[in-house]
């Protein structure tokens, strides 16, 4: 039983730490959309093409954040 | 794999599924889609041709255009031209035809003043006469009768003395026409007098009367270019002259 | 929000009433209601078990053939195939159900119908498409312009993946915003290990409770009344098999969109020798860049699948907890939200296939950035 706690306990305390790791792309995905959106307000014209671009490099940045979230979720639900 | 719920068999089953979908899509959806939007882009791509061809042509109308534009004007220039000297011609011809007009509306104008202020003058004549009679009365009394003033006035004012005219007589001297001013009117019979006196003396073909209250009295008779002054102003300036 | 203002009167009361009802769902604040109280369902990564849906299936499958007939088009005959495939697949072959494949012929019943309005609206010969058909259509044509930007003359065939994923993920994802997904199933026994909980009958149906107190303290009586909920429909994007094969399906496309544009010599990205000799140091580099690129061939089917699969299903988690946190009204702003992640987890997914294999029809120099994603 003690055993079973600690396991438990290991699992969550492993599920938030594996969640530090969204940090990283919390930040990346800021500034990507500060660079976008001060270009956007530079070249109002090129809109279209920025915002195809930043959208992709926030689906790049946010691919960390999600492993990060893939692994809590399987430590929590799976092991 | 088999906690993360990961088995081939699903795999499979979804991606037969994604292959019908695409399939079904490709042949209902898309292919319609991109028909239409190929038509609309040909339809664009006619549109920009049937502009370009709209702006030659539109070229082609405005030089033509402009080429007709000048023709007219040179040509309304022209008849500008012509209706301008037509018109100052006839607006000669009116304004010399008003000018006469008008010249006949002054002189009728003058003419009927003249009489009117003949007539006038006339009413005031036995007036004047009148009062004159009235005031030398109460200065030099009833020295003289009343028939004996009126001969003596219109002595005065006609210059005419039994049947002669007061300063004819004496000057020989001939002429065509003649003109006699007088101070006041001069009544017909005096006028009469007047005419046979001067056409058996000068010899002239007309006689013009004329009034001029600025002489005071008797007559001013022009012959000719020659002016022969009965009148009392002029007597009255040769007595200053003489006075001086 | 352009109604006239009775209409939004009107839902401005069904509003308050909907938040008193669940209120009274909940708890009892005056004595009265049922007062079911809050709980945390269970929550399982695997697709869950559920009784087969022939029927519904055979439904799908006739509304598909009727409208195969109705268009004279053959397509619609594979779709019917497919559905009887899919029914008959349990009684045969021991193919155990999930709720994950329910919500898939949910996707696809969606989709075929929307297949068959645009249809029927081409067909029909009006150049302006109306209502939900002309939405797609709209949403449509953005992708293929995005496509012919990026892609340029490969965009005829890179747009069907592109938009049959987007197509295909949106409303996957948007099924998850149905009412009764996740929350209506069957009440199962508790699998060993899970911390089950009590029935409670509601006369018209029957839901999980927090156990009662005295019950709580004696483990064996507790254990006997342990009960989880297996939902019918869960969102299809929770199932890695889903993503997974997506992924697949993409990567694969890749790698055909290099080859038909560039033949084998598509492969001296992956196995690079032609420097190695005539630039001895570079030429090493060279080759083992091109080992990398395989690396990251495959760490883009990882990328794609666990994208997609961890935003969907943390966005579950995340309906659940906030559900069990505040029962009322809570749960409402957070599906505003789960419907903004599913739209763009869609346009990601199906914008990234595109990048990807424009840039395989491109051929060297321009793949060094994505190769980290």
């Amino acid at each position: 039983m003690e055993l079973e706690a600690a396991a438990i306990l290991g699992k969550l305390i492993g599920a938030g730490l594996a969640m530090i790791g969204a940090i990283g792309a919390g930040a990346g995905i800021g500034i990507v959309t500060s660079g976008a959106v001060q270009a956007m307000g530079r070249n109002p014209d090129a809109t279209g093409t920025i915002q195809t671009n930043m959208i992709l490099g926030i689906a790049f940045a946010e691919a960390v954040a999600i492993y990060c979230l893939v692994v809590a979720l399987l430590i929590l639900f799976v092991f | 794999m088999e906690k993360l719920g990961l088995n081939l068999g699903y795999i499979l089953v979804q991606v037969f599924n994604f292959a019908i979908l695409l399939i079904v899509l490709i042949k209902w959806v898309y292919q319609p889609i991109l028909g239409l939007l190929d038509k609309r882009r040909a339809t664009i791509a006619q549109g920009l041709e049937d502009a370009r061809i709209a702006a030659e042509a539109r070229d082609n109308a405005e030089q033509e255009a402009a080429k007709i534009k000048a023709a007219a004007q040179a040509e309304a220039s022209k008849v500008v031209r012509e209706a301008t000297e037509r018109a100052e011609v006839a607006v000669k011809d009116v304004r010399a035809a008003a000018e006469a007009e008008a010249a006949k509306i002054r002189e009728e104008a003058k003419t009927d003043a003249e009489e009117e202020r003949t007539r006038i003058l006339g009413d005031l004549r036995g007036q004047v006469a009148a009062l004159s009679i009235a005031a030398a009365q109460k200065l030099v009394g009833d020295a003289l009768d009343e028939k004996r003033q009126h001969t003596l006035l219109d002595e005065f004012f006609s210059g005419v003395k039994s049947g002669k005219v007061v300063v004819l007589s004496g000057s020989d001297f001939k002429g065509a026409s003649a003109e006699v001013v007088s101070a006041l009117p001069l009544t017909s019979a005096e006028q009469d007098t007047v005419k046979t006196d001067i056409l058996a003396k000068t010899g002239a073909q007309a006689v013009s009367f004329r009034v001029d209250p600025s002489i005071l009295g008797g007559l001013v008779i022009k012959v000719g270019d020659k002016v022969l002054d009965g009148s009392v102003s002029g007597k009255l300036e040769g007595l200053r002259s003489n006075l001086r | 929000m352009t109604d006239t203002p009775k209409k939004r009167v009107w839902g401005r009361w069904a509003l308050l009433a909907i938040i008193i009802l669940s209120i009274l769902t909940f708890f009892k604040p005056w004595g009265f209601g049922l007062g079911i109280g809050v709980i945390q369902p269970h929550v399982q990564l695997p697709a869950e078990p559920v009784p087969p849906i022939t029927i519904m299936l055979g439904v799908v499958a006739a509304l598909a053939l009727v409208f195969s007939i109705v268009l004279k088009r053959v397509e619609g005959l594979f779709m019917a195939a497919w559905f009887v495939i899919l029914a008959v697949l349990p009684l045969f072959f021991g193919f155990t159900w999930t709720n994950t494949l329910t919500a898939m012929v949910i996707s696809d019943t969606v989709l075929l119908l929307i297949a068959f309005a645009i249809y029927n609206a081409f067909k029909s010969g009006s150049l302006v498409p109306k209502g939900i058909s002309g939405a797609v259509e709209a949403l449509l044509e953005v992708i293929y312009n995005l496509t012919e930007g990026t892609a340029g003359k490969w965009a005829r065939f890179i747009f069907p993946w592109f938009a049959t994923i987007t197509l295909l993920v949106l409303v996957s994802n948007w099924s998850e915003l149905i009412p009764g997904v996740d929350s209506i199933g069957v009440l199962e026994h508790a699998p060993a290990g899970v911390h089950g909980y009590a029935v409670q009958d509601l006369g018209f149906a029957e839901t999980i409770v927090k156990a009662p107190a005295a019950a709580e303290g004696e483990h064996a009586e507790a254990e006997a009344e342990s009960f989880v909920l297996v939902p019918y429909v869960r969102a299809l994007a929770t199932d890695l098999n889903f993503t997974v094969a997506l992924a697949l399906i993409a990567v694969v496309m890749v790698q055909v969109a290099g080859i038909r544009s560039q033949g084998t010599r598509y492969f001296t990205k992956f196995w690079n020798t032609g420097t190695m000799f005539s630039k001895p140091i570079f030429g090493v580099i060279d080759f083992v860049v091109g080992i990398l690129e395989i690396v990251s061939e495959f760490s883009k089917i990882l990328s794609f699948a666990f994208r997609l699969f961890g935003n969907i299903f943390a966005g579950a988690v995340l309906l659940f907890v906030i559900g069990s946190l505040v029962p009322v009204f809570a749960q409402a702003g957070f599906l505003m939200l789960e419907f903004f992640v599913g739209l763009i987890q869609a346009i990601v997914f199906g914008m990234l296939t595109m990048t990807f294999m424009a840039q395989a029809t491109q051929g060297h120099g321009e793949h060094h950035e994505e190769a980290h994603a």
